[in-house]
């Protein structure tokens, strides 16, 4: 299975009276009804850890690209009708800057490794704080409540898995929290941002810039309004695409797929 | 009104420091750059006047190694590229092999391990890569050791090696087009040259050839020659490129920091003290 296709239901299920198992792309499994194909006696398996590392880059990617105005500076470079750059056109500083890591799974430590090196003061909000350990190994200062976060970081990152709780995560309330200067990146899910309330945070000034790596659905339609915001940065769900990965992702699926078929322990299996 | 002026503090390399300006302008004392950069200075000339110059190194190197990370990764996921597929009007579906290169693992070559060089460096190793670095002098066993850097003295076995290779060079007469037909020959036809020092470093031409035949596998150029660069130069056409209009330090906080290190500079300089950051002719 990969980027979620075909679409698992009960008419696709009742049709494959053989079918042992499903090998999903990617960590995430927000696409899959869990119990309906338990129901079915189908195994399910994803590949969880291979793709950290990409999508903390991808992450980081982002981050630096919104926060440098990045695409925007490319098309000022190459654009026919540029004569000179003009000398008050400015980014905002990442080196010192907090950030702030909404989701503290194997994903958003990666980011927080990445970005102790920028010298960012890194503050983060999970269902659970991490060991004293690993916060101090980045640097890391626990958030028990969002809000906190939200206003004191100047880049908000959204690490966490799509699940009833994380859904619309991000909504108007949070957005108004963050600082005016403040900057939005997500990494996760589109639906754990309440997109029509980014639009109109954006739109207003009420934060700075997004930049989006996950929007719902995707591909946004065309005639959407998130397309066309200077201060928005769009990437097709690339967390995890690099050659190197895919071809683990592939391997591992394959080998989910044949411990299935022959009836032995599923590795990865998602239960 | 030459007369009064006793101070000069240079923005984006204006105003053009010539004979005729220096002698227009008997009481000038001191010259304070924004920014690192002094090649576009005639040094010998300025201090033949008694004119005191001065740089901002402090303030920049920050600033411009998360210019040349944000390059690095910017050219490394395509994201220019997937961007504007993202927001085109005849996107119907996501390509699935729309691929990038894995940095994780992948070795970075730093050519130039100054200040900005080795902040490349400790960045760099939090995305667990392998670093190699070519420089004119060597740097001290610790200082390797702490980003886990690997000394090249030619620079032909860095570039041979690398997956990225970073240019923090500053622009001198040994530097200029220090990266050429032969230099870029000697890159894997998977690398990616990224430059965050001086458009003169790089044989342009050569690098144009080398994009458009698959010599190396893309670039990404936060400066070029000139700035900008005529409007049918055909960098500005390739599809495996990304430009940036000299991104270095241009934040709204190392602007601050750079004024602030600038106006130390011209202070003591009025006041007949010692200079925080004084360059001298070489």
């Amino acid at each position: 299975m990969w980027y979620h296709k075909p679409a698992i239901n009960e008419e696709l299920l009742q049709s494959l009276p053989n079918l042992k198992v499903v090998a999903s792309s990617g960590v995430g499994i927000d696409h899959l009804d869990l119990k309906l194909l338990s129901s079915y006696g189908v195994k399910v398996s994803n590949t969880p850890y291979i793709v950290s590392t990409d999508t903390a880059d991808m992450g980081m990617a982002l981050l630096l690209a919104s926060s440098r105005r990045l695409v925007e500076g490319h098309e000022m470079a190459v654009s026919p009708d540029t004569e000179y750059f003009p000398v008050d056109w400015l980014g905002v500083e990442v080196s010192g800057a907090t950030l702030g890591i909404v989701g503290m799974g194997t994903i958003g430590y990666k980011v927080a490794e990445r970005a102790k090196a920028f010298e960012m003061k890194i503050l983060y909000h999970n269902r659970n704080q991490r060991k004293k350990e690993e916060e101090s190994a980045v640097g890391a200062i626990y958030c028990k409540k969002i809000d906190d976060l939200l206003q004191q970081s100047d880049f908000v990152l959204l690490a966490v898995n799509l699940t009833p709780q994380t859904h619309k995560l991000i909504g108007k309330r949070e957005l108004e929290l963050m600082k005016p200067t403040g900057i939005l990146i997500n990494i996760s899910r589109g639906l754990v941002v309440d997109q029509d309330a980014l639009v109109e945070a954006l739109q207003n000034k009420v934060i700075k810039a997004a930049a989006l790596d996950v929007t719902y659905p995707e591909p946004l339609p065309r005639d959407h309004p998130l397309l066309k915001l200077k201060n928005v940065i769009i990437t097709p769900h690339i967390g995890s695409a690099t050659k190197k990965t895919r071809w683990v992702m592939m391997e591992e699926m394959v080998e989910s797929i044949e411990a299935g078929l022959a009836g032995r322990p599923v590795p990865r299996e998602v239960l | 009104v030459g007369k009064k002026v006793q101070a000069i503090y240079l923005w984006w390399h204006k105003p053009v420091i010539d004979k005729e300006l220096l002698q227009s302008l008997p009481n000038l004392k001191v010259i304070a750059n924004s920014g690192v950069g002094m090649d576009h200075l005639d040094l010998k000339l300025i201090a033949s006047f008694g004119v005191k110059m001065a740089n901002a190194p402090h303030a920049v190197s920050s600033t411009t190694a998360d210019t040349g990370m944000a390059l690095l990764l910017a050219s490394a996921r395509r994201l220019v590229e997937v961007h504007n597929i993202s927001i085109s009007p005849s996107v119907e579906y996501y390509e699935a092999d729309i691929l990038g290169v894995k940095v994780a693992g992948a070795t970075l070559g730093i050519i130039g391990m100054g200040r900005i060089g080795y902040k490349i460096a400790l960045r760099a190793k939090a995305f667990e890569m392998n670093i190699l670095y070519h420089n004119r002098t060597r740097r001290k066993v610790q200082e390797e050791q702490a980003v886990g850097a690997t000394y090249c003295k030619k620079i032909d076995s860095l570039l041979q090696q690398a997956d990225f290779v970073m240019l923090v060079v500053t622009l001198t007469p040994q530097t200029h087009k220090l990266i050429g037909k032969r230099e870029l020959e000697l890159m894997k036809p998977t690398a990616t040259l990224i430059n965050i020092s001086r458009g003169a470093v790089v044989d342009q031409e050569a690098l144009v050839a080398a994009l458009q035949t698959g010599v190396i596998r893309a670039a990404a150029l936060d400066v070029t020659s000139p700035e900008p660069l005529p409007r049918d130069h055909p960098l500005l056409k390739l599809k495996n490129i990304i430009i940036t209009p000299h991104l270095g330090i241009k934040t709204d906080k190392a602007t601050y920091m750079i004024t602030e290190e600038a106006v130390e500079n011209i202070l003591a300089a009025l006041s007949g003290l010692p200079l925080p950051s004084e360059v001298l002719p070489s």
